[in-house]
């Protein structure tokens, strides 16, 4: 008897679940724009990272990209650094990351972002969230003030991207967007 | 004797008529058998061909275009076939056209209406060419001072570096999704730091002064 209760609240939960579940399902040409917007994202930060590491990015601009690029983090986010010469991966603030990266210790610095692709797709959490993960590889270059090449690795690395439904208003009429905001950059391997 | 000699030859000639008169009647009555029989298969193959066509039409499996399947039904149609399975076909084949036809109709009106709204849309579109080709040249700018003064200048269309400019991802089912809110100057800078202009004037609001309120672009 006790089980034939259980069976049949089972049911009546699935009953009431079940449309809530399917409600939530995205459009799917919906869910391809926002994959689509979520690696634009980071390819976007590719571009940034690139302007920030170059020598020849005039301090000034290398400075407002930094602003930029921090825009595009979850704050508390983390970036994971990584070294032929050491075993250990260090963490740095977002911010911190980017200042290091603009002041590296090389004459000229090469940094090229490539197979940037999701590696887990953006999946709801119950908040309302789309969480995934976006695999990508970073081919660094280190130069001398002579020209030579003196370091370099690949080095691929996962970013945890969430997307959230936000609204604001504008003009006097609210305004529904995607928020996509990158979260942690964890390094997985380093090769030369 | 000489009686019967005399005789032979006329009775001869009635054999012959005779012979002639039924012989002639009983070739014309085989020949009329022979017609009604050839009448009868030349139907029969007639009823089958329409019934094979009928039910290739029926199932989709003809070439044919809908005008040919149409054709095809009323010369059908005319035979008059006195077979109930041939007349439950041709109802069947006549109502399967007909709602073909009722969405091939549909499907070149809703053509006609994409083509005049993209043409309508392509003629908006050139109303922003100006607007659309400044944001170009930002991000294909040879240096960041030239992107710079190209900035500065087309900052002035706008009433403040600050107007909102929304992104649209996607339109689904009449309803825009944006990209997060961003301003004039920010948008122009992402222009000159990501070197590529992916994106299309949607619509523009001005004030009085013709200076831009507001600008909305759709990513291309």
């Amino acid at each position: 008897m006790k089980n034939i209760t259980y069976s049949v609240l089972f049911l009546l939960g699935i009953l009431f679940v079940l449309p809530a579940t399917a409600q939530e399902q995205l459009n799917p040409k919906r869910k391809q724009a926002i994959d689509s917007l979520a690696l634009e994202k980071v390819r976007d930060l590719s571009k940034y990272i690139t302007i920030i590491g170059s020598k020849d990015t005039p301090w000034s601009e290398a400075n407002r990209v930094i602003d930029r690029a921090e825009e595009l983090f979850m704050q508390g986010s983390e970036i994971g650094v990584s070294s032929l010469l050491r075993p250990q991966i260090a963490y740095y603030g977002v911010r911190k990351y980017f200042e290091r990266l603009m002041r590296l210790n090389y004459s000229k610095v090469e940094i090229q972002w490539y197979k940037i692709d999701y590696v887990s797709d953006l999946q709801r959490q119950p908040d309302g969230t789309y969480v995934g993960v976006i695999t990508v590889f970073q081919k660094f270059k280190g130069y001398n003030k002579e020209g030579n090449l003196v370091y370099q690795d690949t080095t691929k690395k996962d970013i945890t991207v969430y997307v959230k439904r936000k609204e604001t208003q504008i003009g006097g009429r609210m305004i529904g967007f995607w928020d996509v905001l990158l979260g942690d950059m964890r390094v997985k391997e380093t090769q030369k | 004797m000489r009686r019967y000699l005399v005789k032979l030859p006329r009775i001869m000639v009635i054999i012959l008529i005779a012979g002639i008169t039924f012989g002639g009647l009983s070739s014309c009555q085989s020949k009329k058998k022979l017609a009604k029989e050839k009448a009868a298969a030349a139907y029969n193959t007639k009823v089958q061909q329409a019934k094979k066509d009928l039910t290739a039409m029926l199932n989709g499996t003809t070439d044919w275009t809908l005008d040919q399947q149409f054709k095809r039904l009323d010369t059908i149609k005319s035979y008059n076939i006195d077979e109930q399975d041939v007349k439950d076909l041709i109802v069947k084949v006549e109502n399967k056209l007909k709602v073909e036809k009722a969405q091939a109709e549909r499907k070149a009106e809703e053509e006609r209406l994409r083509k005049a709204e993209a043409a309508k849309k392509k003629a908006e579109q050139a109303k922003f060419n100006v607007i659309n080709e400044r944001f170009a040249t930002i991000a294909h700018a040879g240096s960041y001072a030239e992107a710079d003064n190209m900035i500065n200048q087309t900052l002035n269309i706008f009433v403040t570096p600050d107007v909102p400019v929304l992104i649209i991802i996607d339109q689904v089912d009449g309803v825009n999704d944006y990209d997060r809110p961003t301003t004039a100057s920010r948008f122009l800078n992402y222009l000159k730091d990501i070197k590529a202009y992916n994106y299309a004037v949607e619509s523009v609001k001005r004030n009085a002064e013709g200076k831009i309120t507001e600008l909305e672009l759709i990513k291309k």
